[in-house]
């Protein structure tokens, strides 16, 4: 599988951003001045030791927490600025943002096509448009079996494909994985990365991808090295899963 | 939209009825309460109508004779009778006392009246009213009593010989209707001992227990051993007149006190149980507080069980409005099971109950409002809290 060339406009911009968590002498500097540029349709390694600041840097961009100082742009609409620029984060989250984590944290209450279609329907999109939505979703990730099956009822590695479902479900431009195949098999770790690269290709997604896993890091074309606080790119393997 | 707090609920509906069920018994317990006071009331009232009288003559000055003890001479009724408006008064006499029957105590309220005239029971639903002047009775069915059983007043025997119903005193205790002369004995006849002793007393003074003159010391006796007082007279007014009317008159020129049957019953609601109402009311509110501590904590604690739902449902872009809307339809619902788990239960026990309870519908509207404002309010601040989980909690690592 070949990428195409970047587009012009990266889908995530981010020019100096730093965070700093408390203040006075038991501050820490958690991000000291990060730079990266992702493209749509570019799945994009992070790594770096723990306690560097990865997870720090997903939070910000995803809206969760504020950043200290910087600059980040999505598809061109400056977000943040040295303040936000944005008054409703959380319908940015909501419609521009999906999100991976380590634990799936899916709602358990919920069966796996609601969890799904959860986020449509809370843009507005009516139940059944928004079921078929996730079914699709869910198909495109192979779990369409499980639609049905409770949250309790499901493999972890079902699991993780349902929450990856859940962050594309509103087609967000961009997704934000921390560390998302932790607490698979290196099998199943391999499958939800095929997974990523195969929507990021579909859907021209921009995807960031926090991991530590060995296995999976060859197959990133474009990977970002953060040290102390500070990011610094480096070509990958862009090996084929 | 999928309804959450329905989703919610239904993942653990098990323990979330239970929980209504719960609080449902508090609920029921607080109907119970509220029951206890209205049959009360209701109480009062039902024997006031019963009896049928328009005004209630007593004792001038007094509450009688309910609510204070009132005593007249058995012979005002006559005089009544010639006043305006007038047309029936009979004397009535009322004591509460402990009965025999089959060798057991029950404790009864004796109603004397004269049989024929006003004081009587309203209906009866077994048997035949009191037709001769002595040692008949007319018993409500609560005592336990059936037509032919014969229990034991004081000294006398008397045989059962009708049944009324919902004919209790306000402390609760069952009527037993007997005739006028039977309940005077009852009241005021001295027991053996002091009527010899009084003789004795009356046969040495020498005023009384003239030589020669012998029957100066008994009519002395019979006027101190037989009773001619009474505690209340009760007159039905004529056609055409008013009730109000005639009372006054009656207190104008008798120095008597007359009370309609109005005045009675604010007599006994306001003054006899007003006590035991305020004792009520504090208790309810007492329970009031009590649930909604309750249901506060219940929300709250469900609430807090779901903080990294929250947090995810935050993230993902959920309205703080979607969020407070299932925290409040979730206290609402336990409300509602509550609700209703407590008015079945109040129904199931009230019949146990040894006084009159009675379940009123307004009672049961204002409660289940009130239930609802209550839960409302106790999910404010579970909600408030769901408002301030920060979505960030759904990432960690
Ligand atoms: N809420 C917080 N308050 C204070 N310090 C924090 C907070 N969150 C993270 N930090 C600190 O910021 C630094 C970066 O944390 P972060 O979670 O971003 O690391 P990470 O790269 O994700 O590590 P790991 O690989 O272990 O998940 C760490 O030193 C951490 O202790
Ligand atoms: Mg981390």
């Amino acid at each position: 599988m070949v990428d195409p060339m970047p587009p012009q406009r990266p889908a995530i911009l981010i020019e100096n951003l730093t965070k700093r968590y408390g203040s006075g002498p038991t501050a820490v500097d958690a991000l000291k001045g990060v730079d990266m540029q992702i493209f749509p349709g570019e799945v994009v390694g992070l790594i770096g030791p723990s306690g560097s600041g990865k997870t720090t840097l997903l939070k910000c961009l995803g809206a969760v927490i504020e950043p200290t100082s910087g600059r980040f742009t999505l598809a061109g609409d400056v977000i943040y600025d040295n303040a936000w620029k944005r008054k409703d984060l959380r319908a940015l989250r909501r419609d521009r943002i999906g999100f991976v984590f380590q634990a799936p944290y899916l709602i358990p209450f919920l069966n796996a096509t609601d969890n799904v279609a959860l986020l449509p329907m809370l843009a507005g999109v009516d139940n059944a448009v928004a079921r078929k939505t996730a079914v699709d979703m869910l198909t495109a990730l192979d779990v369409q079996h499980r639609a049905h099956a409770r949250v309790s009822e499901l493999s972890g590695g079902e699991q993780q494909r349902v929450a990856i479902a859940r962050a594309l479900a509103n087609k967000p431009p961009i997704i934000l994985a921390d560390e998302p195949t932790a607490p698979l098999d290196s099998e199943r770790a391999l499958g939800v990365v095929r997974i990523l690269h195969r929507l990021a290709h579909e859907f021209q997604t921009a995807i960031i991808v926090v991991t530590h896993d060995e296995k999976i890091i060859p197959t990133f074309k474009r990977i970002y090295q953060i040290r102390d606080g500070r990011t610094y790119e480096e070509a990958g393997e862009g090996r084929e899963v | 939209m999928i309804n959450l707090a329905g989703r919610d609920v239904g993942n653990h509906l098990g323990r979330y009825v239970l929980t209504g069920v719960g609080l449902g018994l508090l609920i029921g317990v607080t109907l119970t309460m509220a029951g206890v006071y209205r049959g009360m009331v209701d109480d009062a009232k039902v024997l006031l109508r019963a009896v049928h009288a328009d005004v209630w003559v007593v004792q001038q000055d007094t509450l009688g004779p309910f609510a204070e003890p009132s005593s007249l001479q058995d012979d005002v009724y006559r005089s009544l009778l010639g006043l305006p408006g007038v047309a029936e008064a009979g004397n009535v006499a009322y004591l509460t006392m402990q009965v025999k029957h089959d060798g057991k105590d029950m404790r009864v309220m004796i109603a004397g009246y004269t049989p024929g005239s006003l004081g009587g029971p309203a209906f009866l639903v077994a048997g035949r009213p009191i037709a001769q002047s002595h040692y008949e009775a007319v018993a409500d069915v609560k005592t336990g009593l059936a037509v032919g059983d014969r229990i034991r007043i004081r000294r006398h025997e008397f045989a059962v010989v009708g049944l009324t119903r919902r004919m209790v005193s306000s402390g609760g205790d069952p009527m037993v209707f007997i005739p006028l002369k039977d309940a005077q004995e009852a009241q005021f006849l001295k027991d053996n001992e002091s009527i010899v002793n009084d003789r004795q007393r009356l046969a040495v003074n020498p005023a009384v227990n003239r030589p020669g003159q012998p029957g100066v010391l008994q009519a002395v006796e019979a006027i101190q051993t037989a009773s001619h007082r009474v505690n209340a007279v009760l007159v039905r007014v004529r056609e055409g007149f008013d009730a109000r009317q005639v009372a006054d008159h009656i207190q104008r020129w008798k120095h008597l006190t007359a009370y309609t049957t109005s005045d009675m019953e604010d007599v006994l609601v306001a003054k006899l149980i007003a006590t035991a109402a305020k004792q009520i009311a504090l208790f309810l509110v007492i329970l009031a507080i009590v649930s909604a501590a309750i249901v506060a904590f219940i929300i709250y604690t469900m609430t807090m069980g779901k903080i990294k739902e929250i947090a995810v449902l935050k993230l993902i872009g959920t309205r703080d409005r979607t969020i407070a809307a299932m925290i409040l339809q979730e206290a609402l619902g336990l409300g509602v099971i509550g609700f209703f788990v407590g008015k079945f239960a109040a129904t199931l026990w009230v019949p146990v109950f040894p006084k009159h309870v009675l379940l009123e519908t307004t009672d049961a509207v204002a409660a289940f409002a009130i239930t609802l404002v209550i839960c409302s309010l106790a999910s404010v601040l579970a909600i408030r809290a769901a408002l301030n989980i920060d979505p960030a909690e759904a990432i960690s690592g």
